[in-house]
């Protein structure tokens, strides 16, 4: 019953609003923050059990409506919740002088992106795939144009009409999966994939690709994602690049590894990725505002996972596991620090770094930038360098290469940054941190040195996630049996 | 006179024909428009297509409706009923996003008088 609860409780929360309302002001943001904590709570304790998690809930058999926990999923519903308390707990300090307008829809929202978040991970149908396709893109437009400037609705906009050509490429591709199998169950559709027809197989393939790849944003679908970077609020930012894409990249792979294991598709995907990161990082070198460049190296560090995730042996999807991990909590704590110095600085300039008066903000950031970039010591390192080892040896040399240039083009940028905090010049007036907000900022940051210390903490965990992610004959007869 | 038109493979070849055409249309829409609204319609063409080739193509005219009775029959002469339920949910979801980018449409243009997608480029390049 347990992993129905990471979806049930959000989207309860969210019809519960108008009766949570009558509580007074606060009681939706306490409410939800102590929900999600419970959900983060909930998550932890099936991490820490002895046994793999395996849990399938089917729903009447000729619905065949079934969410598969098993410990692929699990490690990103834990990453999701974690995340989003983190979000919660910083915002319920944030709103003391910041808070946004009309704070339950926000909740609402924030409840629901996470609801679909996590049942694109559990999902095991593919048309309820494409229906928290839709609500978490839903969600994720109305919180980038939340603030309703022309940016922000300039962003949402360009959000929506990508996310909505987007869903007309996945819903064409689930017919035609449907009119030639006969089913919306990712298992039994795996297990008859193979028989259709080479161009049907070429098709969905196609469709399949777009229909995610903007979602996965990768080149040359992710025109958009910079623009909505840039309008969106920074504290909403951080959902996107630690949640939202986490999710899709997942369910993309899930169906990649179930439907289309093929050598040459994947060898094309790893070029992608590698083309993808490459593009992002050259575009990110001469940005000179903070929340495109960070964008950019988003997008660098997503098509990094992308092209780990496309090799599909075992070393380079746990590698995948770490960066994402890696990247999730380096890009939290960047775009909350953005937050706290776009209350004072009001600009997003890098100039604006220059000025920053604050040690401990500039010290954080710092470390989130060295483990963005895969220094030694911090998480990133480890997923980059598991990356870079698996690509010798599946022989992948010259995408070694680009994603070692790539990785160079991003030291520069980040070095720059670094040199604009550090350098010696007007310094404004101190910048105010809260005590909760420092509590956070230290936590991720901890987190992310001693994942970089020790890595093996958590490496057998993830090993095991891939190696579940990768054995799809399991995940099959598993589902097939549970029905 | 047209009896021969009621066979089920010349229905599907001819719906599939017909939504293949409205798709390359909303899409040839989708490159060409500039004006959001008309973006939107392009975009709900190409969706309608897609639902329109669906149904098309799995219904068949000589079985009956999906109802367990006296009246209808067999069930193994019955049309199967999960396509349109999912396409009475995408049509749902297609329209709950369609409108909501119609009032970010509103909501812009009170804000800076822009209709215009190419001319949408307040943030730098």
């Amino acid at each position: 019953m347990s992993s129905l609860l990471f979806i049930a409780l959000p989207l309860l929360f969210g019809f519960s609003t108008p009766i949570l309302n009558k509580f007074g002001k606060n009681a939706v943001v306490y409410v939800s923050t102590l929900m999600q904590t419970f959900l983060l709570y909930l998550a932890l304790t099936l991490l820490s059990g002895n046994t793999a998690p395996i849990e399938i809930i089917s729903i009447a058999p000729p619905l065949g409506i079934s969410f598969v926990l098993n410990s692929a999923s699990l490690f990103f519903v834990a990453l999701f919740t974690f995340l989003i308390t983190l979000f919660s707990l910083y915002y319920l300090s944030h709103r003391k002088t910041h808070a946004y307008k009309n704070e339950t829809k926000f909740f609402i929202l924030l409840n629901m992106l996470l609801a679909s978040s996590i049942g694109l991970v559990l999902s095991s149908d593919i048309f309820n795939i494409y229906v928290f396709f839709e609500i978490a893109g839903i969600s994720a437009y109305i919180l980038s144009a939340y603030k309703k400037t022309p940016h922000a609705l300039e962003a949402g906009l360009k959000y929506l009409i990508t996310g909505a050509i987007a869903s007309v490429f996945l819903v064409f591709a689930i017919a035609l999966i449907y009119l030639n199998i006969g089913s919306l169950n990712l298992a039994v559709i795996a297990q008859t994939f193979e028989t259709l027809p080479y161009n049907i197989k070429l098709l969905i393939s196609i469709l399949l690709l777009i229909g995610f790849g903007f979602k996965v944003e990768i080149f040359p679908l992710n025109f958009w994602v910079v623009d909505v970077y840039e309008g969106s609020t920074s504290l909403v930012n951080t959902l996107f690049s630690g949640i939202v894409v986490k999710a899709y990249l997942f369910v993309f792979f899930h169906t990649v590894y179930l439907f289309l294991p093929s050598a040459e598709f994947s060898t094309f995907l790893i070029y992608l990725g590698a083309l993808s990161m490459l593009v992002a990082e050259i575009a990110g070198l001469r940005q000179t505002n903070l929340k495109r460049l960070f964008a950019y190296s988003s997008l660098g560090q997503v098509a990094l996972i992308f092209t780990a995730f496309a090799m599909q042996n075992q070393d380079a999807i746990q590698a995948a596991l770490f960066i994402a991990f890696a990247h999730s909590v380096a890009k939290f704590i960047i775009f909350l620090a953005l937050t706290n110095i776009q209350k004072e600085h009001k600009s997003f300039s890098i100039e604006t770094l220059k000025e920053l008066n604050s040690p401990f903000l500039r010290s954080v950031m710092l470390m989130a930038m060295l483990s963005l970039l895969g220094i030694p010591l911090f998480a990133g390192f480890v997923g980059k360098f598991l990356v870079l080892k698996s690509l010798a040896v599946s022989g992948f040399l010259d995408v070694l290469f680009i994603i070692v240039f790539a990785s160079l083009l991003e030291a520069v940028y980040y070095f720059k940054l670094a040199g604009f905090m550090f350098s010696k010049g007007e310094k404004k007036e101190p910048l105010k941190i809260g005590f909760t907000q420092k509590l956070l900022y230290s936590l991720l940051a901890f987190l992310l040195v001693l994942i970089g210390v020790a890595p093996f903490l958590i490496s057998d965990f993830l090993s095991e996630s891939a190696n579940v992610m990768l054995n799809t004959s399991v995940y099959i007869s598993n589902l097939v049996g549970g029905i | 006179m047209f009896e021969y038109l009621n066979q089920p493979e010349i229905i599907k070849t001819i719906v599939t024909i017909g939504s293949m055409t409205l798709l390359f249309i909303g899409l040839f829409g989708l490159l060409t428009q500039k004006h959001f609204i008309k973006i939107f319609i392009s975009i709900a063409i190409m969706e309608t297509s897609v639902f329109l080739f669906f149904i098309g193509n799995i219904f068949n005219n000589t079985f009956t409706a999906p109802i367990i009775s006296e009246r209808f029959g067999d069930v193994s002469k019955m049309n199967d009923p999960i396509p349109h339920a999912m396409i009475l949910t995408a049509i749902v979801i297609g329209m709950a996003v369609l409108a909501l980018g119609v009032s970010f449409a509103i909501e812009y243009f009170k804000l800076t008088g822009n209709t215009e997608i190419d001319k949408m480029n307040g943030m730098k390049h």
